[in-house]
C-alpha cells in the first residue's frame, strides 16, 4: 500500500503525456459528436464497392505496427540477441499503444464491437481469417499485458520469461500473416489477390516496427543523439540501420513488381492499376516513403547522421501509411457487378469523420505510449 | 433434400424491373438498394450500341463465400439451400461484402441513394433502420434469418423470399406462379415476372421444371471460376456470353 502511494506520489505525467491526452480526448469527443449526430452517413462508404474506408486502413495500420514492433522486441526476448536488450521494453510499449490505438478506431468504426467480442469466439466459424485474427489479437493483447507486468515488476529483458516472448512473437507472426490472407485469399480481387499477400505484410510489418521504434527512441530523448546510451546509438547505427534499409528495399521490390505486374495484367479489375500510378499519392509513398529512406539506411555514412535517421523513420512511417490506403481503397475501386450506371471506377476520399479516427488512433496511441514510459521511469526510479 | 434454385431466361426477360419492385416492396428495401436488381449494360457507341440487362438476385451459391468468411457465423445457408443472414450476430464487419463476387450484400446505413433520404422521411422504431409503408406484417419478420425491416449496423441479402418458400409443402418439385397449389409459396420476383422469364424450384430433384430448362437449354452459371457454384442458372441461348465484359465494352 505504501508503495502504491509512493509511486503514484513520484509519477509525474509529462508535457507529452498530457499534450497527447487532450489531443485524445477533443479528437475522441468530436468523433463521437459526429457519429451521434450524423450516423453511419458520417463514413464515406457506399454499397456501390468501396466498403471499407480509411479507419479500416488505419486500424490495419496500427495493428500491424503493433505486430511489427512485438516482432523487433521478441528477437532479444525469445531469441536471446542481448545487444538488442535496448530495443524490447519500448518495443513492447510502443507495440502496446499501437495496438490500443488501432482496436479503438476499430470499435469507433465497428456498428456491433461489443457483439463481435462474444459471437466471435463462441460461433466458431475456423474458415474465416477474421475468425482467426479477431482470437490471436485478443491472445497477442494478453500476452503484451503480460509482458508489460513482467516490465513493470522490474525484470530486465533477460529476466522476462522467455516463454512468453517465444508466445508473444508467434501471435505477431500468425496475427500479419493472416491479415495479409484477409486480403491475399480473394480471388475474384485481382488486384488483392495473391499467396505472396502476408509475405508482403509481414516485411511492412517489420519495416513499419522498426521505422517507429527509431523514431520514438529519437523522440523521447528529446530528439538529442547525445541524450542515446553508447549501446543504443551502436545499435541504431548498426543492424537496425541495416535491418531498416533490407526492410524497405524489400517492400519497394514488391511495390515495384506488383505494379509492373499489374500493369501488364489482361484481367478484369487491373485496371486500377493505371490509376495506381496516375496518383500523386502512389509516387509519394513510393519516392519519399521508400527511395529516399531507402538511402538513408543503406549508406552507412548518412545512417550515422541521427537527424537523417529520424526522418527516414518518419517516412517510413508516413509512406506505409500511404502505401496500405493505396492497398486497400483502391483494390475496391473497381465496382463488382454494377452494370453500365456504376463508373469504371468508384471515387473515394476520406470524410471528415474518417479523417478524426484516424488522428483518435494517433492521439490515443501516444497517451499511451507516454503513459508507459512514464509509469517506467517511476518505477525504475 | 431439397435445393431451391433459380432459373431466369434472358431471352425472355424485358428488363422491365418488376421483380425489383416486387421485391423491393416484399422486403422493405430502400429505393436503389434492391436486393434483386437489373444490371444493364451497353457497348459499342452511338449509333452502332448494343444494349443488354442482367437480371441478378443472390446467387444463393451452393459453396458461398461469403458464408465462409464471415468471423460469427451470423451468414449461413440452410438445409435447403439458401444463404441468409442472422442479423442478431452480425457485426457490421462487411466482409461478406468484400468477399461476394456477385455484389449482392447491402449495408443500409450508407449515404441514401435517392433523394430524399426515406430514412428521415419514415424514421423507423426500436432499431429498425426505417418503417416503410408497404412494410411485411410484423409476424413474418424474422431476425434469425433476415427477413423483416433491416436493423441498423448489419448486412442484408436476398433471401429467395424465404418467408415463403419455406412454408412450401415438402417434396414438391417446383414453385409456380401458376399452381393454384404453390403459388402463395413463389418468391415476390418470380410471381410478378410479366413474362415469366424467371423459374424456381428444386434442383435436386431430376423432375423439377428447373433442371429440365438448365438441361435443355444450356443453363449457364456467373462466374464459375470463383468456385461459388450459384443455385441461380441463367438461359442465355448458348451462344452470346451472359454479361459483357469490362475491355468489350471499352471501358477497361
Amino acid at each position: 500500500m505504501a508503495t502504491a502511494t509512493t509511486l503514484r506520489a513520484a509519477f509525474k505525467p509529462s508535457p507529452y503525456l498530457i499534450g497527447s491526452a487532450v489531443l485524445f480526448v477533443l479528437a475522441f469527443v468530436y468523433a463521437i459528436y459526429l457519429e451521434v449526430t450524423l450516423g453511419h452517413v458520417a463514413f464515406n462508404t457506399t454499397n456501390y464497392g468501396v466498403f471499407w474506408g480509411f479507419p479500416i486502413v488505419a486500424y490495419d495500420y496500427f495493428l500491424l505496427t503493433s505486430t511489427g514492433l512485438a516482432l523487433v522486441a521478441s528477437l532479444p526476448l525469445a531469441v536471446g540477441i542481448r545487444s538488442w536488450d535496448p530495443v524490447a521494453k519500448r518495443c513492447v510499449w510502443l507495440a502496446i499503444a499501437a495496438l490500443v490505438g488501432g482496436v479503438a478506431i476499430l470499435f469507433l468504426e465497428l456498428p456491433h464491437p461489443l457483439r463481435a467480442l462474444w459471437a466471435t469466439p463462441i460461433n466458431l466459424q475456423t474458415a474465416s481469417p477474421l475468425f482467426w485474427k479477431i482470437l490471436c489479437v485478443g491472445a497477442y493483447t494478453i500476452v503484451l499485458a503480460l509482458l508489460a507486468y513482467a516490465f513493470g515488476a522490474g525484470r530486465g529483458p533477460a529476466e522476462v520469461p522467455r516463454i512468453l516472448a517465444v508466445v508473444l512473437g508467434l501471435l505477431a507472426l500468425a496475427i500479419t500473416l493472416i491479415a495479409g490472407s484477409v486480403y491475399g485469399m480473394l480471388v475474384f480481387r485481382p488486384f488483392w489477390f495473391g499467396s505472396e499477400l502476408p509475405v508482403v505484410f509481414l516485411i511492412e510489418s517489420f519495416m513499419g516496427g522498426i521505422a517507429f521504434f527509431i523514431f520514438f527512441t529519437y523522440a523521447v530523448h528529446g530528439f538529442v543523439a547525445d541524450n542515446l546510451s553508447e549501446n543504443t546509438r551502436r545499435l541504431l547505427a548498426g543492424p537496425l540501420g541495416i535491418a531498416a534499409a533490407t526492410a524497405v528495399f524489400l517492400h519497394l521490390l514488391f511495390v515495384l513488381t506488383r505494379t509492373v505486374t499489374g500493369l501488364w495484367s489482361y484481367g478484369e479489375g487491373m485496371e486500377v492499376w493505371r490509376y495506381t500510378i496516375a496518383q500523386p499519392l502512389y509516387w509519394l509513398a513510393l519516392i519519399g516513403g521508400g527511395l529516399v529512406p531507402l538511402v538513408v539506411f543503406a549508406l552507412p555514412s548518412l545512417r550515422a547522421q541521427p537527424w537523417l535517421q529520424m526522418i527516414g523513420a518518419f517516412l517510413v512511417a508516413l509512406g506505409l501509411l500511404a502505401s496500405r490506403y493505396e492497398f486497400m481503397i483502391n483494390g475496391q475501386l473497381v465496382p463488382p457487378f454494377k452494370g453500365s450506371w456504376a463508373p469504371p471506377l468508384l471515387e473515394y476520399a476520406p470524410s471528415q469523420l474518417e479523417w478524426v479516427l484516424l488522428f483518435v488512433g494517433i492521439f490515443l496511441a501516444n497517451t499511451i505510449y507516454a503513459a508507459l514510459e512514464s509509469w517506467s521511469s517511476t518505477r525504475e526510479r | 433434400m431439397t435445393k431451391w434454385g433459380m432459373v431466369i431466361d434472358l431471352e425472355k426477360c424485358t428488363g422491365c424491373q418488376a421483380c425489383t419492385t416486387a421485391c423491393a416492396m416484399e422486403n422493405s428495401r430502400l429505393p436503389g438498394e434492391s436486393w434483386q436488381d437489373v444490371l444493364f449494360y451497353h457497348e459499342g457507341t452511338y449509333p452502332n450500341v448494343k444494349l443488354s440487362w442482367l437480371p441478378r438476385p443472390c446467387m444463393q451459391c451452393e459453396n458461398p463465400s461469403c458464408v465462409a468468411v464471415c468471423p460469427t457465423k451470423a451468414t449461413y445457408k440452410t438445409e435447403d439451400g439458401v444463404v441468409l443472414v442472422d442479423w442478431d450476430k452480425c457485426i457490421g464487419c462487411k466482409y461478406c461484402m468484400i468477399a461476394c463476387p456477385y455484389g449482392v450484400r447491402f449495408y443500409m446505413d450508407e449515404k441514401p441513394v435517392v433523394q430524399p433520404d426515406l430514412r428521415e422521411v419514415f424514421p423507423g422504431d426500436g432499431d429498425r433502420i426505417w418503417n416503410p409503408p408497404y412494410k411485411m406484417p410484423d409476424h413474418l419478420e424474422d431476425r434469425k434469418k433476415g427477413i423483416g425491416i433491416q436493423p441498423k449496423g448489419v448486412v442484408s441479402k436476398c433471401t429467395f423470399c424465404y418467408h415463403k418458400i419455406s412454408k412450401a409443402p415438402k417434396g414438391v418439385a417446383d414453385l409456380d406462379e401458376d399452381d393454384p397449389q404453390t403459388r402463395e409459396y413463389v418468391p415476390a420476383c418470380v410471381r410478378v415476372c410479366p413474362p415469366k422469364a424467371r423459374y424456381f424450384g428444386d434442383l435436386d430433384n431430376p423432375n423439377s421444371r428447373v433442371n429440365q430448362l438448365i438441361a435443355d437449354k444450356r443453363g449457364v452459371r456467373l462466374k464459375e471460376e470463383t468456385g461459388n457454384k450459384p443455385q441461380v442458372y441463367y438461359l442465355a441461348g448458348g451462344g452470346a456470353p451472359v454479361i459483357p465484359g469490362e475491355r468489350s465494352r471499352g471501358r477497361g
